[in-house]
């Protein structure tokens, strides 16, 4: 199967050991790696409220981090040719997800293993490949 | 580590009205004006390492805003340029739209840490519509200085 426009999805707990992953899968299959990272103002009310903090210093938080893992990818992805975009978004991680899916013509949606990643796996139209 | 973009710009890294048409002819002419107000040493590196990331990706993150970027021995420290083109600059951005406000980001190889946090401030700090006017708006270096130091948080 060859893949030519692959989708990263990433939330603000993805860790820093896929990036490797996705680009590698990228450069192999020769795919176009488009990053996407979802933050979720829901999931942040709710942490704000069990961890007792302002959901404004979370969001700023949460954003900044997400910028920096999309960085931190790029600069991995320019480092092995692999050509890349970056993409920030708030709202709902499934339908996010296939908004992109659509809009960008991917082909396969790369996404971390976690218990919240379930419904991206039975809802997308395309192969997904849980890291 | 708490960074403040404002200390990395400074005013003779700012064109207020950049003369280029396409953005690898704005990158040039951005490198040109750092290169002779002494900020860059080795202009030739420092654009064929801007220009390697521009043929990998598009540098240009949609609202009209680009942030051309490396990561290069070219330049001595981390370092900020900031133009502005009134007609707008096609960098391939994510929504098709010119960019009027162009950021310029580079570091030395070895700073990848400090890199990758300017470039998430500056992005977050972009985002902001009101700071884009401002951006838009301005009159001058030292308005721009102004208009940085004065947003970000």
């Amino acid at each position: 199967m060859n893949f030519t426009r692959s989708l990263l999805v990433l939330t603000e707990d993805a860790d820093q050991s896929i990036l490797s992953v996705a680009v590698q899968f990228c450069k192999n299959s020769g795919s176009r790696l488009f990053v996407l990272f979802v933050i979720e103002p829901d999931r942040i009310s709710r942490l704000a409220s069990l961890t007792h903090q302002k959901v404004k210093v979370l969001h700023k938080k949460t954003e900044e981090d997400g910028w920096k893992l999309l960085y931190l990818i790029e600069d991995e992805a320019v480092e092995n040719g692999v050509w890349t975009s970056l993409h920030l978004e708030q709202g709902n991680l499934l339908q996010m997800t296939k908004h992109y899916v659509d809009a960008y013509e991917i082909d396969v949606l790369l996404i971390k293993k976690k218990e919240g990643s379930k419904r991206i796996f039975v809802s997308c139209s395309v192969p997904v490949i849980g890291l | 580590m708490q960074l403040k973009i404002s200390e990395y710009l400074r005013p003779e890294a700012i064109i207020m009205e950049i003369k280029a048409k396409d953005k690898i002819a704005a990158i040039n002419e951005l490198v040109d004006h750092m290169v002779r107000n002494k900020l860059v040493s080795n202009g030739e590196e420092f654009v064929k390492a801007l220009a390697k990331r521009e043929n990998l990706e598009s540098t240009g993150i949609g609202d009209g805003i680009a942030i051309p970027h490396a990561r290069t021995n070219a330049v001595e420290d981390l370092i900020l340029a900031f133009a502005r083109s009134p007609k707008g600059i096609d960098f391939s951005s994510i929504d098709g739209k010119p960019s009027h406000i162009i950021f310029l980001i580079a570091s030395p190889e070895g700073k990848k840490s400090e890199y990758i946090m300017a470039l998430a401030k500056l992005s977050r700090f972009l985002r902001k519509h009101a700071v884009r006017e401002l951006l838009r708006n301005a009159k001058d270096p030292v308005d721009v200085m102004d208009i940085v130091k004065k947003n970000e948080e």
